[in-house]
């Protein structure tokens, strides 16, 4: 009985799961949401140009669909405090995947808020070459955007006329999946061209980041759901990473219920094991004794 | 021939690697002109890279079909993918390819309600893996395995709103943990794996790496 | 370049500007009341600012250490000395120091106590009512006249006389001089070991767990008649992990062909295919076995992450491979792949430097090189000399970093900091 309990077979685990997450989809509980530092500083970091005239940020989605419940939150949320308080946003992708991200982010939210493209904001789309195209932004951003993604000349749009080069954004924000920020823009983007770089990264990530924050590198990070939901938090504007954390909370404390129980059914079938070695060691001195006094 | 597929590429190797190093250092202009023009060929270059995957993959896909190996019928939905994506790209709700992509069009729909949906789907298979992986292997058979059983605990429940509920300080210990031992941990392979790229990049720059090239001893 | 004004002159160019201000809100009264007076810098410079490509001037100034922490010093660019000048930068009193710039400034120059304000650039007023301002890029080689001065909340303070400076553009970045020199030696050292590894080619690799396990995995697959599996990792040609994974390929290659088992190369990007295609081959015929080479063994799974996932899980819930190794740079499917393979009962040995991953493969496989370990393999499984000789040449370096950390440290602690200095901007 204790080893079917030791080696429970794994469908009842996803069996476990699935019913969990379920559960807290389905009755949601409120849970407190206090926002971390690091994404505190994105926030201040979008807030501390507000004020600033022809404020430019420059954003880039390079995940794909997948990592999409992390990141895209982050995104529809710094692209909506950016047209809120006059800062000019700029999108573009370095994953061919995040333009149909990026464009669904500035469509949805540049409609609620009426903010006409070319003048508050625009999408540059996508461009291969990863490390070469940043380092032809950081010489010459026309010359590696002549165009928008709608075809429309970055030299005559309002929002990006006075941009000559990558260091001109005052703030970039890169929403990554994959290892472009520390391949590529903190190597370049930031030695370079130094900007002022803060990153969005799904939550395996996130160890990976920590060095760049503690050298200044990256001046904040959003990590994850739980990051995407704290950002909500702080635009004041719940949406699907908020509700996310009750499901991803459930999943926690189910693989920790499961950690736990194993380890018990563990530490139990290690007491048995060294129960009965005492025991047959005990036979077999026994049986010693008793052969060589016969 | 042996020029062109080993003397060459190597040449070119070494004058462009060296080229880049030195591109670093300089800060004049005319370094800045160069380091542009180099991106853009290197963009260029990638850019043929996706001719060259598309005909590996349609390739590969026919061979399956043409033999019937086992599971030809998936590459069958390859090639239906591959029309079905293409088509309504170049299609464009009928202003052709040669304009920016219509929104709400074909490609739209299937990138948002089939693309996306299919992905989601794949990494959200991670989510169960991770909970069997965790169950099966966080045993607390040495001193190694109960940190590590211990510091999955408290990362897990200090990046969730629960573990605010269940310490307030969770979140702090979870941050610190990051912070700290962590940082000292990923330093440390960090070091050691930089250093062998730059190993590895001085190798293929001086000629003396060539399995990039494809086989074939010094 | 000028040199600042005696406290007397102040007072009158304080007059001056608060005479001629048009907001009289918030100002000073000139007569009434004695004139409020805001500290100028003793010595003001404006210089080419260093290793740069001609855009960029820079002012510096000695600290006042008195000064009030809502003073700022502004700095203001003009094409002529007599104007119009516009706005080019503006430093709080706290700003810092330029020895405390080295990654700007190097570390060769005693900048003292001498704060900076660096001025690439000035916003030009928009050419229409409504417009946006217009940011201007200084050129190398033009001259400019900036205009310095101090302000705190309504008063300013200007310096009488007009800085004149023209950028000049740099040959070299002498703040990274300390780095320059950090290559040259690494680069030196990994060279002067490779030399060494081809006279001697027994250098000693230690013993890494997992690497002997290749050979009895290897094994294992032959007995039970089914393949092995080498899966490359998501990264492209240009990446270290993956040149490492091909040269870990070769002599694996080469085992499986000697023991007629099937192995099996997925690939996602076309180009480690076609390499891998060709180490295979080469791998058969190094040991008299080229029949044993299938091209469509080596295959082109797919070039996106989760197709390439769901493709090779497919596979190996079908084929169910006795062995499988996984070598390279790995994201997100790195668990899709170990959980499947542990469900099919193959024995996995992966190789990693994405440090994220790392904690999947451990949990999930029978054995895991982490990190540089997986360059390593390479050199240990192939015995190569050029392979031998840099990982000797990375330990040297290795070597190097932690004695300048150690050292470092100590000397930071005891408050000796020109270690520091020197390979800060590294």
């Amino acid at each position: 009985m204790t080893d079917r309990l030791l080696n429970v077979d794994r469908r009842i685990v996803f069996l476990a799961i699935v019913v969990a997450v379920g559960a807290a989809m389905l009755w949601p509980v409120p849970l407190p949401i206090p926002p971390s530092p690091y994404v505190m500083d994105v926030y201040r970091a979008v807030d501390a140009i507000k004020s600033k005239p022809n404020a430019k940020v420059l954003l880039s989605f390079d995940f794909d669909p997948a990592s999409d419940p992390e990141l895209q939150p982050v995104a529809i949320n710094v692209i909506r405090q950016c047209m809120q308080n006059n800062i000019r946003v700029v999108g573009m992708a370095l994953w061919p995947e995040g333009v149909g991200l990026g464009r669904a982010a500035f469509d949805s939210v540049a409609h609620e808020l009426g903010k006409e493209r070319g003048k508050h904001w625009t999408f540059l789309g996508y461009k291969p070459g990863i490390v070469t195209l940043i380092l032809n932004m950081g010489e010459n951003f026309k010359s590696a955007w002549p165009i928008d993604y709608f075809g429309t000349s970055t030299a005559l749009m309002p929002v990006t006329q006075d941009i000559s080069r990558l260091g001109d954004f005052d703030f970039v924000l890169t929403l990554a999946a994959g290892n472009t920020i520390d391949a590529v823009w903190v190597t370049y983007a930031v030695d370079r061209y130094k900007i002022k770089l803060g990153g969005a990264v799904t939550a395996v990530m996130s160890p990976d980041m920590f060095p760049y924050l503690q050298s200044g590198q990256l001046v904040g990070l959003v990590s994850g759901l739980a990051g995407a939901a704290e950002y909500e938090k702080l635009e004041k504007s719940p949406g699907s990473a908020t509700r996310g954390m009750v499901p991803q909370s459930a999943a926690h404390v189910v693989i920790i219920l499961f950690i736990g129980f194993g380890n018990i059914m563990y530490l139990i079938s290690r007491r048995r094991e060294r129960a009965g070695e005492l025991s047959r060691l005990r036979k077999r001195d026994a049986v010693a004794k008793g052969g060589a006094g016969g | 021939m042996l020029f062109l597929k080993r003397t060459l590429p190597l040449i070119i190797a070494f004058v462009f690697g060296i080229t880049a190093i030195a591109l670093y250092y300089i800060p004049h202009q005319k370094a800045a002109n160069l380091t542009e023009t180099f991106a853009m060929w290197d963009r260029l270059i990638a850019a043929f890279a996706y001719f060259l995957a598309l005909y590996s993959l349609i390739s590969l896909h026919a061979r399956r079909i043409r033999r019937q190996q086992a599971g030809w019928g998936y590459s069958l939905f390859v090639y239906f993918g591959i029309v079905a994506m293409v088509a309504a790209g170049f299609y464009n709700r009928g202003h052709w390819a040669l304009v920016g992509l219509e929104s709400d069009g074909a490609y739209d729909w299937l990138f948002t309600y089939v693309y996306i949906p299919a992905e989601a789907s794949m990494f959200a298979l991670l989510a169960f893996f991770i909970a069997s992986a965790a169950y099966r292997t966080f045993r607390a058979r040495t001193t190694e395995a109960v940190i590590l059983l211990v510091a999955a605990a408290i990362v897990m429940l200090g990046r969730v709103p629960v573990g605010v509920l269940i310490w307030s300080r969770m979140p702090e210990l979870q941050e610190w943990l990051m912070s700290v031992p962590n940082m000292a941990a990923k330093r440390g392979i960090l070091l050691g794996v930089y250093l062998g790229a730059v190993a590895t990049a001085l190798r293929v720059i001086f000629g003396i790496e060539r399995s990039y090239l494809g086989g074939g001893e010094d | 370049m000028t040199e600042g004004r005696t406290r007397a002159a102040l007072g009158l160019a304080l007059a001056a500007c608060l005479v001629t201000s048009a907001d009289a809100q918030g100002t000073t009264e000139v007569a009434s009341s004695p004139a409020v007076s805001l500290p100028l810098p003793e010595e003001v410079r404006l210089e080419d600012l260093p290793n740069d490509n001609g855009t960029g001037l820079v002012l510096f100034w000695s600290r006042d250490p008195q000064a009030p922490p809502s003073m700022v010093y502004r700095a203001e660019v003009g094409l002529a000395p007599e104007g119009p000048f516009y706005p080019a930068g503006v430093v709080p009193a706290s700003a810092p120091l330029a020895s405390e710039a080295p990654k700007v400034f190097g570390i060769w120059r005693n900048y003292g106590d001498r704060q900076y304000l660096i001025v690439t650039s000035y916003m030009v007023p928009p050419d229409t009512v409504g417009g946006a301002p217009r940011t201007v890029m200084l050129e190398p080689g033009k001259r400019y006249y900036v205009r310095f001065s101090v302000a705190d909340g309504g008063v300013q303070a200007t310096l009488a006389n007009v800085l004149v400076g023209e950028p000049k553009q740099n040959l070299f970045n002498w703040s990274k001089l300390n780095n320059l020199a950090f290559g040259v030696f690494f680069g030196a050292v990994i060279l002067f070991f490779i030399w060494l590894a081809r006279r001697n080619p027994n250098l000693y690799i230690r013993k890494i767990a997992g690497l002997d396990a290749v050979e009895e995995s290897l094994g294992r697959a032959t007995e039970m008649g089914k393949p092995v599996y080498f899966i490359h990792g998501l990264d492209g040609m240009s990446s270290v992990s993956t040149i490492a994974s091909v040269n870990i390929l070769r002599p694996i290659a080469r085992r499986t062909a000697q023991y007629d088992t099937e192995l099996k190369v997925m690939n996602m990007d076309p180009i480690v295919q076609a390499v891998s295609q060709e180490v295979v081959r080469e791998g058969c015929i190094d040991v008299g076995r080229p029949d044993a080479y299938n091209e469509e063994d080596v295959m082109f799974v797919a070039d996106r992450q989760f197709s390439y996932a769901a493709a090779v899980d497919g596979l190996m819930v079908r084929e169910t491979p006795a062995t499988v190794i996984l070598m390279g740079y790995f994201y997100a499917e790195s668990l899709l792949f170990t959980e499947t393979g542990n469900q099919i009962g193959a024995i996995q040995i992966a190789g990693t430097d994405a440090y994220t991953q790392l904690p999947f493969f451990i949990t999930t496989c029978d054995y895991t090189l982490m990190g540089e370990e997986l360059y390593a393999a390479s050199a240990y499984l192939s015995r190569e000399p050029k392979l031998l000789g840099s990982l000797r040449g990375q330990d040297v370096g290795k070597l190097l970093i932690l004695g300048v950390l150690t050292i470092g440290t100590v000397l930071e602690l005891i408050g000796v900091h020109w270690l520091s200095r020197l390979v800060m901007p590294l």
